[in-house]
C-alpha cells in the first residue's frame, strides 16, 4: 500500500517535470537555436537538425561584427531611455489617479472608473491615425516624446494601482489624518510604501511594453539615429543584413539577453504584485 | 474630519494627468476617427468633408475587406486554445518543485521578446526546410524528403494558423502569470478538503480550480478576444498580409499608411471597433459574475 502510494506520487512528479520539460523545450526552442548559430563561425549546418541546436566551430566573431556593422548601442540607448521614461511616466500617473479612485469618494467617481476600464476594450490600434495627426499638429513626431507620451496613462496600471491602495489598511491612513498629513503626503508616504509589490509589477509591465513596443515608435520614428532596438534591429535584419543568418540571429540574441538578465532578477516581485490585477 | 466633498478638489486634481493624457490619446482619437469615417480627409491641407457613408458603402462591397474580417473572426479560434492551455500551464508551475522559477522564466521568454524580434526567428522556424519542417518529418507527420517541405507562411490555406501558432507562443506566458495570480489566491484547505472527500484530479479542476479562478478567467478571455481581434503586428510582420492571412487591422493600417486614404481606414477601424464592443459584452453576459 505504503509502495503503491510512493509509486504513485513518483509517477505523478515524472508526469509533471516531464510537461514543464515539453513546454520549456516549446518556448525556448527557437532562441535555442538562434544563440547556438550566433555562435558558430561556420555556418554551414544552420539547417541540418537536430545537428544545428549545438554550436560548429564555437565563436564570437558574430556578435561582434553585429556591434561593428549595425548601430547596435545607438538603438541599444534609445531603447533605455524610452524604456525609463516610459516607466517613470506610467507608474507616477498611474499612482496619482488610482488613489482618488481607490479611497476618496467624491462625484463622478464611478463614471470616471468605468469610463477608464472602457478603454482596456478598445482596439488601441484605432486610435493610431488620429494621434499621428495629434502629433503632427504638436510637432512631436519624429522625437522620443512622441512615442512614449501617448502610452503614459494606461487603463491597466490606474487599474492595477487602485487594487493595490484598496488593500491598504484603512487604519494607515486615518492615523496619518489625525497626524494632520495632506492627501498628498498620505499618498507618497503611507500608501505608496506599503504598495512595493504592485508598483514593482508595474513598472515591470511598462518595461516590457515600452522596451518591447515595435509598431507605434516605428510610425512616429523616421530617423535611423532615433530608432529604438525593436525597430532599428528589426529594420536592418529584414534589411541589409537579410543575408547573414549568422548574423540575424548574433543581433536577437543580443536584443533578447538585457530584457532576460533584467527580468531573472525581477521575476518574483512580478508574479507577486500581479495578484493585484485580477483579484 | 472632512465631509466628502472637499476631496472632490484634490481627487480631481490627483486624477487631472492620467483624464488629460487619456482625452488626448484615447478619448478624443475614438471620437475623432468615428468623426473621419464619415469623410474624406486629406492629408496635405487636413480638410475633412462628409461624403454620405462612402466609406462604409465601400468596404461593404470590398471583397478584401470581408477577406480580412473574415480572417479576424477565424482568429478568434485561438482564444479558447490559448485559455485552456495557459490555465493547465499555470495549474502545472502552481507546484512547489525544485526549479520553478526556471520554468517560469523559460516560459515567460516569448512574452518579453518584443514582436518583430520574435518574428525574425519564427519566419526561419516556418522555413520550407526549418525546424517546423524538420520536426513533422521526424515524427512522421509528413512525408520525407523534400516533397514534404512545405513553404508554411506562403501557402494561403495554412499561413493564417502559422500566425496563430506564434500568437500562441508569443501570448501563453502572459495569461500564465495571470492565473498563476489568481491560483495563488485559492486557500489551500479547500483543495485539501476536496482530496479527502475522494475527488480527482479532473472533478477538482472543474469543481473547484475553474469556479475559484472565473474573474480571472472572464479578464483573460476578454483580453485575448481583444487581442485576436486586433491581431495585425504578428501578420505585418510574419507574412506582410500574403498568403490570405490579411486581418482588419491589417486593413486599416494598409489604408492608413500605404493609400493615405484615412477615411476609409477609420471606417474599417470602427467597424473592429464595433465588433470588440459587441463580442465584449457577449462574454460579461456569459462569464461575468453579478456583484
Amino acid at each position: 500500500m505504503a509502495m503503491g502510494k510512493q509509486l504513485q506520487t513518483a509517477l505523478t512528479l515524472t508526469g509533471q517535470y516531464a510537461g514543464l520539460v515539453a513546454f520549456a523545450i516549446f518556448t525556448t526552442f527557437p532562441f535555442l537555436w538562434a544563440l547556438s548559430v550566433a555562435l558558430s563561425a561556420d555556418p554551414s549546418n544552420t539547417w541540418l537538425f537536430p545537428r544545428s541546436f549545438w554550436p560548429t566551430d564555437l565563436s564570437l566573431m558574430w556578435f561582434k561584427r553585429v556591434f561593428d556593422e549595425m548601430p547596435f548601442m545607438v538603438y541599444m540607448k534609445n531603447s533605455t531611455l524610452i524604456t525609463i521614461e516610459s516607466i517613470i511616466g506610467v507608474v507616477f500617473i498611474s499612482i496619482l489617479a488610482g488613489y482618488p479612485l481607490a479611497r476618496l469618494r467624491f462625484p463622478g467617481r464611478n463614471f470616471i472608473f468605468v469610463a477608464i476600464l472602457a478603454t482596456m476594450m478598445l482596439p488601441s490600434e484605432v486610435a493610431i491615425i488620429p494621434n499621428f495627426i495629434t502629433l503632427k499638429h504638436l510637432g512631436l513626431l519624429d522625437t522620443h516624446l512622441g512615442v512614449i507620451v501617448p502610452n503614459f496613462a494606461a487603463a491597466f496600471g490606474i487599474f492595477l494601482m487602485k487594487q493595490a491602495f484598496e488593500a491598504v489598511p484603512q487604519d494607515l491612513v486615518d492615523a496619518a489624518r489625525v497626524d494632520g498629513a495632506t492627501e498628498m503626503q498620505i499618498l507618497w508616504r503611507v500608501m505608496v510604501p506599503v504598495s512595493g509589490p504592485s508598483i514593482a509589477a508595474l513598472g515591470i509591465f511598462s518595461l516590457v511594453n515600452a522596451w518591447n513596443d515595435y509598431l507605434w515608435p516605428s510610425i512616429v520614428i523616421s530617423t535611423r539615429d532615433k530608432l529604438p532596438l525593436a525597430v532599428g534591429v528589426f529594420n536592418d535584419l529584414t534589411g541589409p543584413f537579410a543575408t547573414s543568418y549568422s548574423m540575424v540571429m548574433a543581433a536577437i540574441v543580443m536584443t533578447v539577453i538585457p530584457v532576460l538578465i533584467f527580468f531573472a532578477f525581477t521575476q518574483r516581485f512580478f508574479i507577486g504584485g500581479m495578484d493585484g490585477a485580477v483579484k | 474630519m472632512k465631509n466628502s466633498s472637499s476631496y472632490t478638489g484634490i481627487a480631481y486634481l490627483f486624477l487631472a494627468p492620467a483624464l488629460i493624457l487619456m482625452g488626448i490619446f484615447t478619448f478624443w482619437p475614438v471620437g475623432y476617427n468615428a468623426y473621419l469615417a464619415f469623410n474624406d480627409y486629406s492629408i496635405s491641407d487636413g480638410v475633412a468633408t462628409w461624403n454620405n457613408f462612402a466609406h462604409f458603402k465601400y468596404i461593404y462591397e470590398e471583397e478584401l475587406f470581408h477577406q480580412a474580417l473574415k480572417n479576424s473572426l477565424l482568429y478568434l479560434l485561438i482564444v479558447p486554445v490559448i485559455q485552456v492551455a495557459a490555465l493547465l500551464v499555470a495549474k502545472l508551475v502552481n507546484n512547489k518543485l525544485p526549479g520553478m522559477t526556471f520554468f517560469r522564466a523559460a516560459f515567460y521568454i516569448p512574452v518579453i521578446t518584443a514582436v518583430s524580434i520574435a518574428g525574425v526567428v519564427w519566419i526561419n522556424v516556418y522555413k520550407y526546410d526549418g525546424i517546423l519542417t524538420w520536426f513533422l518529418q521526424m515524427i512522421h507527420v509528413i512525408p520525407q524528403g523534400s516533397e514534404g517541405q512545405v513553404d508554411w507562411l506562403g501557402n494561403p490555406d495554412i499561413a493564417l494558423y502559422g500566425v496563430m501558432l506564434f500568437t500562441f507562443w508569443k501570448g501563453i506566458g502572459w495569461f500564465m502569470v495571470l492565473y498563476l495570480a489568481g491560483l495563488q489566491a485559492i486557500p489551500k484547505e479547500v483543495e485539501e478538503a476536496a482530496i479527502l472527500d475522494g475527488a480527482n484530479v479532473f472533478q477538482r479542476f472543474w469543481k473547484i480550480t475553474v469556479p475559484m479562478v472565473k474573474p480571472t478567467i472572464l479578464l483573460c478571455t476578454l483580453m485575448s478576444t481583444i487581442a485576436a481581434l486586433k491581431t495585425f503586428q504578428e501578420v505585418i510582420i510574419l507574412t506582410k498580409g500574403q498568403a490570405d492571412t490579411y486581418t482588419s487591422l491589417f486593413y486599416v493600417y494598409d489604408q492608413a499608411f500605404r493609400n493615405y486614404n484615412f477615411g476609409r481606414a477609420a471606417a474599417a477601424g470602427l467597424v473592429v471597433t464595433f465588433f470588440c464592443m459587441i463580442l465584449a459584452a457577449i462574454q460579461f453576459r456569459f462569464l461575468g459574475e453579478k456583484k
